[in-house]
């Protein structure tokens, strides 16, 4: 049941874009122009040249185990105890700094910015329930709906970038590197935390694709490349129309960007169309962690089928969503301090780990 | 009442939706896993109906992540 169904290596990689600029596209403009002000972009373009190595990183190590998922070869590699304890921890943080986190973004960013009067609880509903229906259907009907939507979501995201330059100003990209490199660091790996290291669990997926002369590897490589050159466009863009000042104030800068639209007094007010992009991002990546978590839960303990997991998860989603963060200073510290340091043991340690454990094996063998 | 009978209800719902073909298969370990995760579902859900201040489990991944998250603090890598 749980190894049958079959993606092709395009579709794994539409799922892969969607994925990578997911949830980040309205939000890490100004976690990361907080940090860099002008040179957000420069720490970008690191972080996506750090970004390509990490992922080389996982297609090495889904190489080196064909047909395996992510669970699976902690079990190989660490044993079944240990590798499933881990692989339960892993699981369950996520989890909650996964889906439930960006599920509550979202629920903010809804109540505050379009439907104020909507209490919270009932859009969270609304979109566990199309989450749910989404990993139910397994991830055939997900890829398959992801490259029917892909041309519409790359329509408006030319259309608004068209729309936007109307009123970009490229001095505000100067000083460059005012303060020195110094305070890049942190912006990039704020970057990389919400961009690449994540995509450690599109691991878990990577046994469904299609893998003939190692497309699958290729596709998560391209997918998260476009992925992350979309944010560094809208980082890009909002630092050259709003500046480093206001983008770092404001909560939701792309969606302010897409607010100043005005061709002549009349194309006005589509900020809608940014708000769409991202509610389709956001539910492939809410709905890919929710298949992914509960696939793993599933190896973790040996079932059969993972989908009579998946309305109880709904539910624990829609609830902790609720309360997951009290307030959104507790959420940008976390975001800072604990969804950062989380993303580097398991998108950057656990990996290496890994890939250790591999080679002492080889070197045992011989 | 009326949200804890809806969470009720709800519940009700998925273990009419779930619970009788897991059982006509004989799926076991699939009922327990379903029925641990709904039963935690259901008493966080009430909890956070009841109590006013539900603490957040993301304090708990927050202590552990403590000494590395200080350490990376310390080198200026995160601030």
């Amino acid at each position: 049941m749980l190894n049958k169904s079959k993606i092709s290596s395009r579709q794994f990689m539409i799922l892969t874009t969607f994925f990578t600029f997911g949830s980040a596209i309205l939000t890490v403009p100004s976690g990361i122009v907080a940090l860099a002000q002008q040179d957000a972009w420069i720490a970008a373009l690191i972080g996506l040249a750090i970004g390509i190595v990490l992922i080389g990183m996982y297609i090495l190590l889904a190489k080196q185990h064909p047909n395996k998922s992510l669970v699976e070869m902690m079990d190989v590699l660490m044993g079944k105890w240990l590798g499933r304890l881990i692989a339960l921890l892993f699981v369950v943080s996520y989890f909650l700094l996964g889906p439930c986190a960006v599920l509550s973004i979202l629920g903010n960013f809804l109540t505050t910015q379009m439907m104020p009067e909507t209490p919270m609880v009932s859009l969270n509903i609304l979109i566990t329930a199309v989450v749910i229906m989404g990993g139910y259907l397994g991830i055939e009907v997900l890829a398959r709906s992801s490259e029917l939507i892909i041309p519409w979501g790359a329509l408006l995201f030319f259309a608004f970038i068209v729309l936007v330059s109307f009123d970009i100003k490229p001095l505000n990209l100067q000083p460059v590197l005012e303060n020195g490199i110094a305070p890049l660091g942190p912006a990039v790996l704020s970057f990389l935390g919400t961009v690449f290291l994540p995509n450690i669990i599109l691991l878990m997926i990577i046994p469904h694709v299609n893998n003939e002369d190692n497309e699958a590897g290729r596709a998560l490589l391209i997918g998260s490349i476009i992925g992350c050159v979309v944010m560094i466009i809208i980082i890009i863009m909002t630092i050259m129309v709003f500046g480093p000042g206001f983008t770092a104030r404001s909560m939701y800068p792309t969606y302010s960007l897409a607010r100043k639209i005005s061709i002549g007094n009349f194309l006005q007010r589509i900020e809608a169309i940014i708000a769409t992009i991202w509610f389709i991002s956001l539910y492939f990546r809410v709905t890919i962690y929710v298949y992914v978590l509960s696939v793993a839960l599933a190896q973790i303990f040996n079932l059969k089928d993972y989908r009579p997991l998946l309305m109880p998860l709904g539910m624990l989603l829609v609830v902790l969503s609720q309360f997951i963060y009290p307030n959104i200073p507790y959420e940008q510290e976390s975001d800072a301090r604990t969804w950062v340091p989380f993303t580097i043991i398991f998108g950057l340690f656990l990996p290496l780990l890994l890939l250790c454990l591999r080679g002492f094996r080889n070197m045992n063998k011989n | 009442m009326l949200a804890i009978a809806a969470v009720l209800a709800v519940a009700g719902i998925m273990v009419m939706l779930q619970v009788p073909p897991l059982r006509k298969k004989k799926l076991t370990r699939e009922l327990w896993a379903f029925w641990i995760l709904l039963l935690l579902g259901v008493g966080i859900s009430i909890a956070k109906i009841v109590m006013r201040n539900v603490p957040t489990p993301l304090e708990w991944i927050a202590m552990a992540l403590q000494p590395f998250s200080d350490f990376l603090i310390r080198i200026g890598l995160i601030k």
